[in-house]
């Protein structure tokens, strides 16, 4: 009989079972520490206090973890500063994964942009690029997002909204004109696998247009079955294990071709803003990476190979030092995976590198402004945290896209963390904090634990088949609904310190007009001047390879050269897997 | 009053992918007592054929993607041509600015709930609406 499969956590448990523990603190002092300590909270704390030690903070998508009164060397007595931290840049990579951290390099600002056509957004991210911005953020729009053309019935009335609306590789020409694709570093926020393997073959086709050789291409894409089959609302899925293997296709292909890229992005904040713990957040995240890797062992690459280019996504929320705390947490913990159990090798792969966006779903709609206070602590929680490029949401986005002046509103707030609060001079600063160093063991064991979960389940492609991870968020966000309701979690000028009346934003974003007009002409430009012979074989060839289970991206790629567009690729996709039904959530 | 349990008829306005809204709002319905059939992304013309078929008493749209004046002005001239207009309340949840609200509340939706709606207000309103309707 075959050998029962180890998790996750029972390889780490075996593996650091026998490992020499150097203790920082010694017994004696301990000891002396606790007489004291207990003495000082029987006779110095009052007895109301005493009562009530433990305190859980209610936030928005918080953890809800019970925090003490105060915190001592007795939380986490054997801290053993080389194993449990280490200096920066040194394994386990708890306290920053270099060791000069942003003084060596700032965090990039990667603000999301995406409106109307491409024309529009071009102007956009100009604008941002001109005020300072270090990378750049694409958002598609609704159509692109689910895959259908601007000229699709079911597109009507949503081209260019909440995104821009991409078709083909001639609106990804108009989208980065006058953008020197080999000098930024730009994020195609193409959220699934499936558009992933359709867009980011068009940004392929684009840089072979002019001329610039693909190992010069530095970004990331998006890439994650979680968005496609889990966070998701949309009209048509792919069942989730051919949208899984379309996720490791993109990464075999994008690493073998264009090897700065970060070929998926491990996406825990849209999970998360959904409705989801920040430890679930991060299992989740953790665990897609592991079957993934396992996915590229099985295809016969070195672990090495694959994980030196893995990135992840993370949402920092309203809870302060559990933001700091997880940051550090999953670094540590992504390490140990990495080194124990995939038995990695090479620096890089050993990091836990992130992009974060602050929380939109903890920014309020009652007096906006208030969020501009929100987001920057947000991004402050992210930046004591670790993180490697930030986005920092925009204080109107419960009215609509961000104004241009909010949108850069969200720039400066990064900007001013960068150059005038001093924080990024000194590495991991909260780093020894008798409290953070406690929060972040005990959720670097809440992580493990669900990772465990799942992995109990059958991993992770098995539990969004089953429906368990779509049904544990929506009882996550409707019991955090009626907590906000009952005023449990409180909310400044929302459920507690009300003004009477609305406050909206002085201006909001006003959507261009004609853009759906203009997206259609050049479709049927595109169709009547493409050489349709030439796109017919591509679709053929796509449909024979995602039949026959073969990487589909070079059959894409031949799609996206020939002029196809991306509601015609994502045809292929459906009429050759069929479609999968998701689970109800209520 | 209406007999028997209110029916409603919730649906997500087109191609927006922001599904915490609309069921949560699902739940908090048929906790409130509704009767909910929930039939995710469509267009204004399914989802009038749906609420057809199904005699609901309410239709609830949510949009976050922006495509709420288009499709909900859609939505609602629709209702109207199959004569619906006045038989069924009309609710739309949603990121909208304020004069989107107002100019919904022109279009003829009856209810206009925007981020931070509780479950009291919403479950309140749609009681009041069905029983404005059933009693013109």
């Amino acid at each position: 009989m075959a050998e029962k499969k180890k998790t996750t956590k029972e390889i780490l448990e075996t593996k650091l079972a026998d490992r020499k523990c150097v203790p920082l603190y010694n017994s004696e002092a301990l000891k002396k520490l606790c007489r004291e300590f207990n003495q000082w909270r029987n006779t110095v704390v009052r007895e109301q206090d005493r009562g009530n030690w433990y305190v859980t903070p209610h936030t928005i998508i918080g953890s809800e973890i019970p925090r003490e009164m105060l915190y001592t060397p007795l939380n986490n007595p054997d801290l053993d500063y080389a194993q449990d931290l280490g200096n920066s840049g040194q394994e386990p990579f708890t306290r920053g994964i270099h060791a000069n951290m942003y003084r060596g390099r700032e965090f990039t600002m990667r603000q999301l942009t995406g409106f109307g056509g491409p024309e529009d957004t071009n102007q956009r991210m100009k604008f941002m690029l001109a005020h300072g911005a270090t990378g750049i953020n694409i958002l598609f729009d609704l159509p692109t997002i689910q895959m259908y053309d601007s000229d699709d019935p079911i597109s009507r009335g949503q081209v260019g909204m909440s995104g821009v609306a991409v078709d083909s590789v001639d609106d990804m020409d108009l989208l980065f004109k006058d953008i020197p694709l080999d000098k930024v570093t730009v994020s195609l926020v193409a959220h699934y696998p499936s558009n992933t393997a359709i867009l980011f073959p068009m940004y392929l086709a684009l840089a072979e247009r002019r001329g610039i050789p693909w190992d010069r291409l530095q970004g990331s894409v998006q890439n994650d079955i979680t968005l496609e089959e889990v966070v998701r609302s949309g009209p048509e899925y792919i069942p989730p294990e051919d949208c899984f293997r379309i996720q490791c296709d993109n990464i075999e292909f994008i690493r073998q071709n264009v090897p700065l890229w970060n070929f998926i992005t491990l996406n825990g904040y849209n999970l998360r803003e959904f409705g989801a713990s920040g430890v679930t957040e991060m299992a989740v995240a953790v665990a897609n990476g592991i079957e993934s890797i396992e996915e590229m062992l099985r295809r016969e690459y070195d672990v090495d190979w694959i994980a030196e280019r893995l990135a992840f996504f993370w949402s920092p929320a309203s809870d302060f030092f559990e933001e700091v705390a997880r940051i550090r947490a999953v670094r540590r913990l992504w390490y140990k995976i990495m080194k124990h159990k995939f038995n990695a090798r090479k620096p890089r792969s050993l990091w836990m590198r992130c992009h974060v966006q602050t929380s939109g779903i903890s920014l309020m709609r009652q007096e906006p402004l208030n969020n501009i206070i929100r987001a920057a602590y947000h991004a402050l929680s992210a930046v004591f945290g670790g993180a490697q490029s930030l986005h920092v949401d925009s204080y109107d986005e419960a009215y609509s896209v961000p104004t241009e002046e909010a949108a850069l509103l969200s720039l400066r707030t990064q900007q001013i963390i960068q150059a005038e609060t001093g924080v990024t001079e000194v590495v991991d600063p909260l780093g020894g904090s008798f409290y953070v160093e406690a929060l972040t063991n005990d959720i670097e064991a809440r992580i493990l634990d669900e990772v465990d979960e799942i992995e109990r389940m059958g991993g992770y492609v098995a539990v969004i088949k089953r429906g368990w991870l779509h049904r544990k968020i929506a009882d996550h966000f409707y019991r955090e609904q009626s907590m906000i309701e009952r005023g449990d979690i409180k909310l400044v000028g929302h459920n507690i310190y009300k003004a009477p009346g609305e406050v909206p934003p002085t201006e909001v974003f006003q959507y261009p007009e004609g853009v759906e007009e203009r997206q259609k002409a050049r479709l049927a430009r595109l169709r009547e001047r493409r050489d349709n012979e030439k796109a017919n074989s591509a679709f053929t060839a796509l449909k024979e390879a995602c039949q026959r289970k073969k990487n589909v991206v070079p059959y894409t790629l031949d799609c996206a050269r020939a002029g196809c567009s991306e509601g015609e690729i994502f045809k292929v996709f459906k009429q050759a897997y069929g479609l999968w039904r998701p689970p109800a959530l209520w | 009053m209406v007999e028997g349990k209110i029916k409603v008829l919730l649906s997500k306005l087109g191609l927006d992918v922001h599904n915490r809204g609309i069921i949560t709002v699902a739940r908090e319905l048929r906790d409130a007592g509704m009767e909910v059939i929930c039939i995710g992304n469509s267009l204004p013309e399914e989802i009038i054929e749906t609420a057809i078929q199904e005699d609901v008493d309410v239709i609830g749209v949510s949009s976050l993607g922006g495509a709420h004046l288009t499709l909900g002005s859609e939505l609602v001239e629709e209702a109207k041509r199959e004569g619906l207009k006045d038989r069924i309340v009309f609710v739309i949840g949603g990121v909208f600015s304020p004069t989107d609200a107002v100019k919904l509340q022109a279009v003829g939706f009856d209810g206009v709930f925007t981020p931070g709606a509780t479950s009291e207000k919403i479950v309140s309103s749609i009681r009041e609406f069905v029983s404005g309707k059933v009693a013109r």
